[in-house]
């Protein structure tokens, strides 16, 4: 090795190890922002993979549960939200949300065909839930407009992702992924059903 | 030196000494509360989801529907500018809440809502988006200015607003619709949801 490079290497590591975080805005680190909305829904991997298994439902299932998902989600979960702002109680929330990942994994593995009025009322029932853990969760400092356009815009998005994820059952191959996708996702969900129920850490 | 270059030489020197400071905007011609009353809605979250929300759902049923509204928001916009500044405002984010739910769930409804009920909607948002904005001028402001920069962002937001909707329902290359009418159905239900955390949010506050 050059020995100008050794001899500027200490520097180097010590630059390194003492950096800080360069915050480009003052505001930076208040919660309850646009960004603190954008970021809520995605940053729970259990929200976030039941969103997007509820997109590719949707995919799977076709007209005209693919449509009508984008539209009344994200307003049935701000009823669940509103629930959980008022600190209405729902009961063991935290299972709540793991079984709607399990069976939401499970249907898009199995390619669950259920009537679009039983498939619109699973998908409901688990929106309120997820709706209403955001929404306890909220910080009370939050700016009410630019939080909740973040969050519905956020959980919207993930959404999209998932009929886009789903747009790939057009090709076997696809189906396949999406299948292990749907598995994977079931997985998930037993772990967090596993931990909400405390049988582990 | 020639007398021609001595000549252009003082002219140049007289030029220079009596140079002013060129100003390239007319803000410092006191036309500046117009831009301020122009500006101000766009910086405002509230203004900008429900004019929007508004100019989609006039722009969703058709331009014969939709036009009136290029008139009748402006004008309310003038008119709540003027009662805000004589009457005051309380705080209006429940009643924005609660239009944002109304306007978001006739979108994703796509309910054919008639133009003898649109244009007293348009009228009232406006009224009380108008009242908003011109309440806490300053006395240095000139409110003429400020509310013709107001209803003349109002007149262009409005417009453009709706003219993108109707373009972007009816420029399917193949004639069908069907995806554009459901995405704007789509963006309702998330303007309508947008609505009812802000609501919660406002009640629990």
């Amino acid at each position: 090795m050059c020995p100008r490079i050794v001899r500027s290497l200490p520097a180097a590591i010590v630059a390194f190890v003492l950096a800080q975080p360069a915050f480009a805005h003052e505001q930076a680190g208040v919660a309850g922002g646009l960004v603190s909305g954008l970021l809520h829904p995605a940053t729970g991997i259990d929200h976030l993979i039941a969103m997007v298994a509820v997109g590719i439902w949707g995919a799977q299932l076709g007209a005209p549960a693919i449509w009508v998902l984008p539209i009344t989600f994200p307003l049935v979960m701000a009823v669940g939200g509103v629930l959980g702002i008022m600190r209405v109680p729902l009961p063991m929330p935290e299972v709540a949300i793991a079984l709607s990942a399990l069976i939401l994994g499970v249907a898009v593995a199995s390619r669950l065909r259920l009537p679009f009025a039983a498939a619109a009322a699973i998908v409901a029932v688990f929106a309120i839930f997820h709706g209403h853990a955001h929404g306890a969760e909220l910080p009370g400092s939050a700016n009410p407009l630019a939080y909740g356009v973040g969050f519905v815009t956020a959980t919207g998005l993930l959404h999209l992702c998932g009929i886009a994820i789903g747009t790939l059952t057009r090709w076997p191959a696809g189906e396949r992924i999406i299948q292990g996708l749907g598995a994977g996702i079931a997985g998930l969900g037993c772990y967090f059903l596993a931990q909400g129920l405390g049988a582990i850490a | 030196m020639t007398s021609n270059f001595r000549c252009g030489l003082i002219s140049a020197a007289m030029l220079l000494i009596h140079a002013n400071a060129a100003e390239a905007h007319i803000v410092a011609a006191r036309l500046g509360d117009f831009y301020t009353g122009a500006l101000h809605p766009l910086t405002d979250v509230q203004d900008i989801v429900l004019w929007i929300a508004m100019g989609v759902l006039a722009g969703s049923l058709g331009s014969t529907k939709g036009r009136w509204l290029i008139l009748v928001f402006p004008l309310g916009l003038l008119a709540g500018s003027a009662l805000g500044h004589r009457f005051g405002v309380a705080s209006t984010g429940l009643a924005d809440a609660a239009m944002m739910l109304a306007l978001g769930l006739m979108l994703a409804a796509a309910a054919r809502i008639p133009t003898s009920l649109l244009c007293p909607l348009a009228f009232g948002l406006a009224v009380i988006r108008g009242a908003a904005n011109g309440v806490d001028l300053g006395p240095e402001t000139d409110r003429l200015l400020f509310a013709t920069g107001l209803v003349c962002m109002g007149y262009v937001v409005m417009t453009l607003t709706m003219a993108l909707t109707l373009a972007f329902r009816s420029t399917a290359p193949d004639g069908s619709a069907s995806w554009r009418t459901i995405a704007i159905r789509a963006l309702g239900g998330w303007i309508a949801a947008i609505g009812l955390m802000m609501a919660g949010l406002v009640l629990a506050s």
